[in-house]
């Protein structure tokens, strides 16, 4: 049942990878010009004269003298026949190698990230329930308000600034300057904490918020519900109580959403990975689009993408083990 | 006569110098006994003659000294990794700086946003053939080259290179590098489809090439076919020429070239780069590292001239850069430059990241990101981060003002293409508050380019001489009897554009003209320009360069300049004042140098009167952001000639 569910799935991936596809390659293409336009654009900016002449040779360098139907052809042939996502414009490295040089670290930045915020939203959201309308509760909605209201990279830039007038160190990037490329050590280590620290709080305060909210709502309405009072009435532990039943089903929404963890981890967060300066996938990302380097962006996208189908999978199949009312073939028969 | 004088000095020292080669041959077969040391023992003599007539300095060389990072390398001696006449440098002139003799040792470290390209860099690298002392094109001195010659006729150029000069990786510089470059790559119709217009008489892309001869090992000459008085001009900085156009690493390339190795054998590093089967091209191009790529990763490995070469890339985020062991400049003492042996480049995602680094002193040597808009935090905080912020001059101009000569609309056209619309544009813009405001006084009223008088009564005289009657809101009416709007379309290529345009808003609202700005996307800014769409702008250019005579024709008018540049083929034609305008910027290529200033001055005239863009401001000084321990740095002149000297900066300690 399962592994026929699953392989159905996976058999309707295709034709949705494929219109992605298209899709992805057109509206990259779609800004006018190419990469070239924005890179010879760059260099004459700095004064350096780039002659028609010039041009033409950068054109058939990079094989952007081809018509598009082919750049795609060519581009979706060597994904699929030999596992070659192309070669990054802008790095001049294949695309592969890019992105894996900063796969680690934004996954584990994104893992992190992610950890903090369950490991602080969920219990604050449990509590704020159980102990609705007092101190704490306020204390807490307001400060994950707050969170959620002022944007990411406006806390992080004022977070580098603050902490560079009054303490005067700089945090300019994940490692001082006399870190970056130098083999892990301890002091390597100590030097990234802090750093990591203050980019781990500042991408996840805005998702706490939501989280505590959402949680404390869903642990409202059950908490309110029969079978709460009979299990209190019959003697069931308050702790064992709460844990087992309310928010099992206040966990649900959560757990059907978590498949989109897996896309996300890899794309990281952009806006406040800029404002920081760290060696993530986001700023990679963004710098792709907006130079149209086709096949880095193009290839990224293409990931996320089947990422997110797997992630939506997993989250289907999660969900019929956790919650018991859900079966595969619709309603409950 | 300078130039017969030149011919017997350089004749003489030809001589000299094989009598050198032959008497100093066999001792230099044996490699020196003793070699840890790192003084070398005096191999040179013919240092004093100097034929050079140009050369600044003529000190008595007698030994040649090395940075102690090159020690235990097992190099040859210093002497004989440098040229036997090595060049003495001289890219900032005296009156700017009083040179010292720097220390040996240190790491550069820059900033940049850009991936693989960072600007500072890229300039401190340039290596061009002729220099010019402080990047000003008043004079042009060789630098690669050891001489050069011109003919009274302006025709033929004959250039002399250094003996013995060598690549980094030790291989002579010869001119079989400048024959590969020219039969091998410009002529190459794969590599180079259209020769480029600068080897062109007059630098006309419509004028026939030039014709390369090649003398002996050192010596080539180049002969037009019409006067191309400004050619060493333009070899020397226009565009940040380098040496790549004329001058290839033979020996390396050759491997990658179908005339040299069959295709048979390319065809596997073809098919490693992802490259379709046949395409050597696109394998030679990505071998090929031309001046602008020297920072690119790629260039591992590739044979260069340039101070440093590129060592490595680190996890995306830096390149690292070493000494060149065999690069072909000394100072006066005889140390073989640069001082510095290291430079690293950063890449960061963001203009703020920029200006942390410089505040928290990451950064020693920032030209290219450093904006007056950031000179409170600069200052605040240049004893913390160990940093100064220079005010040197800028080497390009302020942003200007331009309005599209060439739109077709045709109600625009009739009153843009007015002068007297233009002038009294001119008239009403109070450059006084706009440098204030802007550059917090750090700028001058222009002389030079524009006329800077503020007269906001014959302003309104003028518009009303035109016709340009009020309407009831304020504002003029055009031909069509509808409200006139200059519209701008701008994009942030500068911090100061955007407020530029603000202050324009309310001081032409004084002469009832209408203004509106909007910001659009780079991309769509530089697409809309070429295809003559835009109505005005606002932007810099590099003018004050005279010799890189590409100033802004190309924001005032693309459609005229494009018919000029492709000889009728495309665009409009411009009417006659704009056609003799045109002629004269060809002119400033064709005369003799020491009849530049003639034309130069012609330029300038026709600009002042004609108005052709609405000039802001003169002299506009930019900060440089430099470690405060660098010596032989200075304030005077431009930012960017320090920028271009860089192998003569040092850690003071």
């Amino acid at each position: 049942m399962l592994l026929g569910f699953i392989l159905k799935r996976i058999i309707q991936l295709l034709p949705l990878l494929f219109a992605v596809s298209i899709i992805i390659f057109t509206v990259i293409q779609l800004p006018p010009g190419d990469y070239l336009t924005t890179y010879i654009q760059a260099l004459e900016l700095s004064g350096i004269e780039v002659d028609a002449a010039m041009v033409q040779t950068l054109t058939r360098e990079y094989g952007l003298d081809r018509p598009a139907h082919e750049q795609y052809f060519i581009w979706m042939r060597n994904i699929l026949f030999e596992g070659d996502f192309g070669r990054s414009f802008q790095w001049n490295q294949p695309v592969t190698e890019v992105i894996g040089e900063r796969l680690m670290m934004t996954i584990i930045i994104s893992f992190v990230s992610l950890i903090v915020v369950w490991v602080i939203a969920i219990p604050i959201g449990i509590y704020s329930a159980i102990r609705q309308h007092s101190l704490f509760d306020y204390v807490f909605s307001f400060i994950g308000f707050i969170g959620m209201t002022v944007p990411g990279f406006l806390i992080a830039l004022v977070s580098i600034y603050l902490i560079f007038v009054t303490t005067g160190v700089a945090f300019t990037g994940l490692f001082s300057t006399e870190f970056i490329g130098a083999p892990w050590s301890w002091a390597k280590f100590i030097d990234m904490l802090p750093r990591a620290g203050l980019a781990i709080f500042i991408i996840g305060m805005a998702g706490t918020a939501g989280l505590i909210r959402q949680m404390r709502a869903l642990m409202l309405d059950e908490l309110r519900k029969q079978y709460v009072v009979t299990a209190r009435a019959k003697g069931v532990a308050e702790n064992k109580l709460i844990l087992k039943y309310p928010v099992r089903i206040a966990i649900n929404p959560m757990i059907s959403t978590i498949g989109w963890l897996l896309p996300s981890l890899i794309s990281g967060e952009a806006l406040v990975s800029i404002i920081l300066n760290l060696p993530t996938m986001g700023p990679l990302m963004l710098r792709s689009l907006l130079a149209q380097d086709m096949f880095l962006a193009g290839s990224f996208l293409l990931i996320v993408s089947v990422l997110t189908v797997v992630g939506t999978l997993i989250s289907d199949i999660l969900l019929t083990v956790v919650d018991p009312r859900i079966r595969f073939g619709g309603v409950a028969s | 006569m300078s130039k017969k004088l030149t011919w017997i000095l350089g004749a003489v020292a030809l001589v000299a110098l094989v009598l050198v080669i032959v008497l100093f041959a066999v001792p230099r077969a044996e490699p020196a006994v003793e070699e840890p040391v790192v003084e070398d023992p005096a191999v040179e003599e013919p240092v004093v003659e100097e034929p050079e007539v140009e050369e600044p300095e003529e000190p008595e060389v007698v030994e040649f000294r090395q940075s102690p990072f090159l020690d235990g390398r097992g190099l040859s001696p210093v002497a004989e990794r440098l040229p036997r006449v090595p060049k003495i440098a001289n890219e900032l002139p005296e009156e700017h700086l009083e040179k010292e003799v720097g220390t040996y040792g240190g790491t550069l470290r820059l900033v940049t946003m850009n991936i693989d390209w960072d600007a500072d860099l890229f300039v401190a690298m340039n290596e061009p053939l002729i220099n010019s002392p402080g990047v000003r094109g008043e004079e042009f001195t060789p630098n690669i080259l050891y001489s050069f010659d011109v003919s009274p006729d302006q025709k033929q150029f004959t250039f002399t290179l250094r003996e013995g000069m060598r690549w980094s990786d030790g291989e002579l510089v010869t001119t079989e590098d400048v024959r590969f470059a020219v039969e091998h790559m410009l002529k190459n119709t794969y590599i180079t489809p259209t020769f480029p217009g600068w080897l062109r008489a007059g630098a006309d892309p419509n004028k026939a090439p030039g014709v390369f001869e090649f003398l002996d090992d050192y010596t080539f000459s180049i002969t037009f076919d019409e006067p191309y008085g400004g050619f060493l001009a333009v070899m020397s900085v226009q565009g940040w020429r380098g040496n790549d156009a004329l001058l290839r690493p033979a020996h390396y390339l050759k491997q990658y070239h179908i005339d040299f190795t069959p295709l048979e054998d390319l065809e596997p590093m073809i098919a490693e780069e992802g490259f379709e089967p046949g395409e050597w091209h696109r394998l030679f191009m990505l071998r090929d590292i031309n001046n602008w790529e020297l920072g690119n990763r790629l260039a591992v490995g590739f044979p260069s001239l340039s101070p440093w070469i590129m060592v490595e890339a680190v996890e995306g985020v830096k390149t690292v850069f070493e000494r060149n062991p065999y690069y072909f400049k000394v100072d006066a003492a005889g140390n073989q430059l640069p001082y510095i042996d290291r430079v690293e480049s950063h890449l960061v995602e963001d203009m703020e990241m920029i200006l942390m680094r410089i505040l928290g002193g990451e950064v020693d040597f920032n030209r290219e990101d450093a904006t007056m808009v950031n000179m409170p935090l600069y200052r605040e905080n240049e004893q913390r981060g160990g940093f100064r912020a220079l005010l040197s001059e800028m080497h390009v101009t302020p942003t200007h003002v331009f309005l599209n000569l060439s739109n077709t609309d045709e109600n625009w056209r009739q009153i843009v293409q007015d002068v007297r619309f233009r002038r009294a544009l001119s008239l009403a813009m109070d450059r006084e508050e706009i440098i204030d405001t802007l550059y917090f006084g750090h700028a001058v009223l222009p002389t030079v380019w524009a006329d800077p008088t503020f007269d906001i009564e014959e302003a309104n005289r003028l518009l009303d001489e035109m016709g340009m009657t009020v309407g009831n809101d304020g504002y003029r009416l055009g031909p069509d009897g509808e409200r006139f709007t200059i519209p701008f379309e701008i994009t942030e290529h500068a911090p100061d554009m955007v407020p530029l345009s603000e202050l324009l808003v309310e001081m032409w609202k004084e002469i009832g003209i209408h203004v509106d700005v909007r910001t659009i996307d780079t991309t769509l800014w530089g697409t809309k320009n070429t295809a003559n769409e835009l109505f005005a702008t606002i932007m810099w250019q590099h003018g004050p360069m005279w010799p890189n005579v590409h100033w802004d024709q190309n924001f005032w008018a693309p459609s005229w300049y494009l018919w000029h540049t492709t000889g009728g083929t495309q665009g409009e034609e411009p009417p006659a004042e704009v056609q003799e305008f045109y002629n004269l910027l060809s002119e400033i290529f064709v005369v003799p140098i020491d009849q530049h200033e003639q034309v130069w001055n012609q330029i300038q005239q026709s600009r002042r009167d004609n108005v052709w863009a609405i000039i802001t401001a003169e002299e506009v000084k930019q900060p440089l952001i430099v470690n405060a321990r660098l010596g032989n740095v200075t304030e005077q002149g431009w930012a960017i000639a320090v920028n271009f000297s860089a192998e003569q900066l040092f850690f003071r300690d």
